[in-house]
């Protein structure tokens, strides 16, 4: 019974199964990374992690390169042509690039493309030949990402797009490079509808048979015929990527500009006032514990966290506040880690309330009654458009604000509103120019012009939740209900068909062995295998991140016995999915 | 994972002669092994090389150095026999730590410096300079672990201390708070017990003995950490300012430029290997490079 221990799987492969795998004593080589190849190890490893197994540098394959032929390279590329083509490149004149080429794949390589390789000069020089099948980045232990924003317009851009069936396949072989890595071979399940979900299904179902064939071990174990993995698409829920979230990761996305996952502040530390850049990744611990929670819960608990960790380290001050963290620094310099994530959180934090009591906290209240359709007091809210209107005429309120406002309000008046109505709340709210973001949610399914193209069709209808909520925080992103619904093995099979003939078995419950999950993106220390089964779950055109907060919510409720994954082609901020909305009735610029 | 160097090969056996690997026909000179070129600044990488490789068994020596504390630091707690000798060694050992460490983090900072000027010689984006910077940034992240090693095992010690003069304390019959251990490391004073306590019997005495010495290593221990504070603050100022960037690899491929061999200045020397010379030797030649 092969099991996969899920605590490094993409860490490991590249880490050991390519780099320390070629490793030789006393003999350092090259890195060389296309585009993708390169976001994928960024989010496994950090520079030190490849010195320490014998890589010197690293190299963009498509980036005219210094010949270091005294060294062997190691080329990490995605199967794509112009990816080969430079490495065909490498070796083509006299004076090789490199010494010896040491060549893994992402995922699989075409015929066409292998034979290129084979007609070369490299050829002759090539010592290693993998296809690694890992074509996805672990963006946390429980989320992952295909790295294509861009796919975004090829699904719902007005104009058809031409290369949409070759992207379809391509975001299917690295869906499938996933359940490999995982060992799974899930039941794919599809939302009915649109005809996309269907067409991705089918391909990933293809894909995943390839991949079997392969790696026969993928899917073994009693537990793992029950993982599924679903397909849904963006339009399926518009209100979870626009709403604003007072949870601490997706309010500090919505709110503040950081940008690659860096957060930067301005403090004084060891040294002089500077700026501070700090990765908010599942290396910060502190992150980990706090990203998902309320933000009012958040700085109490830095704050808490901070003062008993003074106390413990004999460290006097009162008030364990921002400025006092640089003396404490320069007292205790062996403590700068963990001061410095204390002084981070509490920035992040404070940076988050500042911006929400400039503005938003105005608007949240109507928003969650929106949403919701009921107000905090759990009555039906009667005239809508009396709250919005003060929203839309105020002036310190920003156009996408403003937009979000209006696109709770259409949805919540469930069968779209007239056009006239409209025209008449863009021109109360003077967002003319971004008009485009509302009409374009038309392409996604969503019902905005009452009587229009999308009549008919009606946002889900979701759990009635009893749990007690913040009451800015009542929204529950819909997905949630179609995890534990799918968990629960109580999906609507008429409204999530399972693709071919994987359907489910309704198996008495074995017992599973770990509860306890690693790090699955890095080289943290191994936990147990994790034999229990997974749900996987992908969303076409963007996940948000109170969806994957959900992801994580649902599999502690069921104790660890199921885990649930969720991805995309990439991650949404509110602002980021507005502007994904906008030029999708424009055309298209060249793709690179 | 998926190895295809099987079909490879298969695939060269198998193709038609004119689609093999074109042995170059043009030119005789070229059925020689292709030239190996140096690239700019090689030498100075070889040297950094050798540098990071004693500069990581330095801090190996300092690693051992910090585990043989810890395991000097338990013997302590549990032998009361020959006490004297063993504070000796850890002192001695603390002090070796800090002397080593000094003489990595001075080693540390020659290295950047070395980095910064191969930045200045051959520009920022160019391989040497980016290779410098990487070991610059891999050793300061390894160095930076043993230190921390080293106060973990100094505070893992102090906690142990403390609670040995809690339970000896217990058995005079006495209850002390950390709170109260803490005060007597910061006034140095063991004056807990010298006012009215009867020191009634043999195990009292002992134990009051215990705390004494227990608090004699405390205050030793807390002189060590003192010492090494300079080490420790240079170590954060180091680390505060490479920041986060430098050890990420997207920001690390982002800094890449392309590359252009610029004809006027720089020399590139050629190493051509002969094929079936059994002594293999080497011949340099230096002429101008032309792009």
């Amino acid at each position: 019974l092969i099991t996969c221990n899920f605590s490094s799987a993409p860490f490991s492969e590249i880490l050991n199964g390519v780099i320390k795998s070629v490793k030789k004593d006393g003999e350092w080589k090259v890195l060389i990374v296309d585009h993708m190849s390169m976001r994928i190890l960024s989010s496994c490893c950090k520079m030190s992690d490849i010195l320490a197994e014998g890589v010197t540098i690293v190299e963009d394959i498509n980036k005219c390169r210094e010949p270091i032929s005294s060294l062997e390279a190691i080329y990490l590329i995605s199967p794509m042509e112009k990816s080969v083509k430079a490495l065909i490149n490498d070796f083509k004149d006299t004076v090789f690039t490199y010494k010896a080429a040491h060549i893994f794949f992402t995922d699989a390589c075409s015929d066409s493309l292998f034979a290129e390789i084979g007609r070369s000069r490299v050829a002759k020089v090539i010592k290693t030949l993998k296809e690694i099948n890992v074509a996805f980045l672990p963006y946390e232990s429980q989320v992952f990402s295909l790295d294509n924003p861009s796919s975004f317009k090829s699904f719902y851009g007005s104009r058809p797009c031409e290369s949409k069936d070759r992207m379809i396949e391509n975001m299917a072989e690295q869906i499938a490079t996933l359940c490999d890595t995982l060992k799974e071979f899930p039941a794919v399940r599809y939302r009915k509808g649109p005809e996309d979900n269907f067409k991705l299904a089918k391909e990933v179902s293809s894909r995943l048979m390839a991949h079997k064939a392969d790696n026969p071990s993928m899917g073994e174990g009693a537990d793992k015929a029950r993982s599924q993995l679903l397909i849904v698409d963006r339009g399926f829920d518009p209100i979870s990527p626009v709403l604003h979230e007072l949870t601490f990761q997706a309010m500090a996305y919505d709110l503040l500009d950081i940008k690659q996952d860096i957060y930067t502040y301005q403090t004084t530390g060891v040294g002089n006032s500077k700026q501070r850049e700090v990765l908010l990744d599942e290396d910060d611990e502190l992150w980990i514990q706090l990203r998902h929670q309320h933000i009012a819960d958040v700085t109490k608990k830095v704050t808490e966290l901070l003062r008993s960790f003074c106390e413990s380290k004999r460290m006097c001050t009162d008030n364990a506040n921002i400025k006092d963290l640089a003396q404490m620094l320069k007292k205790m310099p062996q403590y700068q880690k963990e001061l410095t994530m204390y002084s981070t959180h509490l920035h992040l934090a404070e940076a988050c309330m500042k911006t929400f009591k400039a503005t938003v906290d105005k608007i949240c209240e109507v928003e969650q009654d929106l949403a919701m359709g009921t107000n905090a007091d759990g009555e039906p809210i009667k005239d809508p458009m009396k709250s919005i209107v003060p929203v839309l005429l105020n002036n310190d309120i920003g156009p996408f604000e403003k937009i979000r406002i209006i696109l709770l309000f259409i949805f919540h008046k469930k069968k779209g509103i007239g056009e006239e109505n409209l025209t008449k709340l863009i021109e109360h709210a003077n967002i003319k120019n971004h008009s485009t973001i509302i009409t374009n949610l038309q392409n996604l399914g969503c019902n905005i012009i009452a009587g229009g193209r999308n009549t008919g069709n009606t946002l889900p209808v979701r759990k009635e939740r009893t749990e007690s909520t913040y009451q800015l925080s009542r929204w529950t992103p819909v997905i949630k209900d179609i995890m534990e619904d799918a968990i629960e093995d109580k999906l609507d099979t008429k409204q999530w068909p399972f693709f071919g003939d994987r359907a489910q078995i309704n198996t008495t419950q074995t017992t599973v062995n770990s509860a306890r999950f690693g790090h699955w993106h890095k080289n943290k220390s191994p936990t147990e295998y994790r034999s229990g089964p997974r749900l996987i779950i992908f969303v076409i055109g963007g996940v948000s991140h109170s969806e994957m907060r959900s992801a994580y919510e649902v599999t502690r409720s069921t104790d660890g016995k199921w885990e649930v994954l969720i991805g995309s082609s990439h991650i949404l901020t509110p602002n980021g999915f507005l502007n994904d909305l906008k030029s999708l009735d424009q055309e298209s610029e060249s793709a690179s | 994972m998926r190895d295809r160097l099987g079909d490879l090969q298969v695939f060269i056996s198998e193709s038609p002669e004119e689609a093999r690997p074109s042995e170059e026909n043009q030119n005789p000179e070229n059925a020689e092994p292709p030239e190996l070129f140096m690239f700019d600044g090689e030498d100075e990488m070889d040297r950094i090389y050798k540098e990071a490789q004693l500069m990581q068994k330095e801090m190996l020596m300092l690693k051992l150095d910090v585990k043989r504390l810890g395991k000097q630091n338990a013997r302590f707690l549990t032998s009361v026999r020959r006490i004297s000798s063993i504070k000796r060694d850890s002192n001695a050992l603390g002090r070796d730590i800090k002397a080593r460490g000094e003489a990595i983090y001075a080693r540390l900072e020659k290295l950047g410096k070395q980095s910064r000027e191969l930045e200045e010689e051959h520009g920022a984006t160019s391989a040497v300079a980016r290779m410098a910077r990487s070991q610059c940034v891999y050793l300061t992240k390894a160095f930076h672990e043993a230190m921390c090693e080293y106060n973990t095992a100094e505070m893992l010690q102090r906690e142990n201390c403390k609670t040995r003069i809690q339970r000896q304390a217990e058995i005079m019959g006495k209850e002390v708070s950390r709170e109260q251990i803490e005060e007597m490391i910061e006034t140095g004073k063991c004056s807990l017990f010298s006012d009215n306590l009867l020191l009634e019997g043999r195990s009292a005495r002992s134990a009051l003995t215990e705390i004494e010495n227990r608090h004699k290593e405390l205050l030793e221990l807390e002189g060590r950490i003192r010492d090494i504070h300079e080490l420790f603050f240079q170590m954060a100022l180091l680390v505060e300012e490479q920041g986060c960037k430098l050890d990420n690899i997207e920001a690390n491929v982002g800094q890449t430029r392309d590359y252009m061999a610029e004809a006027s200045a720089q020399i590139k020397k050629a190493v051509r290997y002969k094929k079936n010379n059994p002594c293999k030797k080497l011949l340099c030649c230096c002429f101008p490079c032309c792009r």
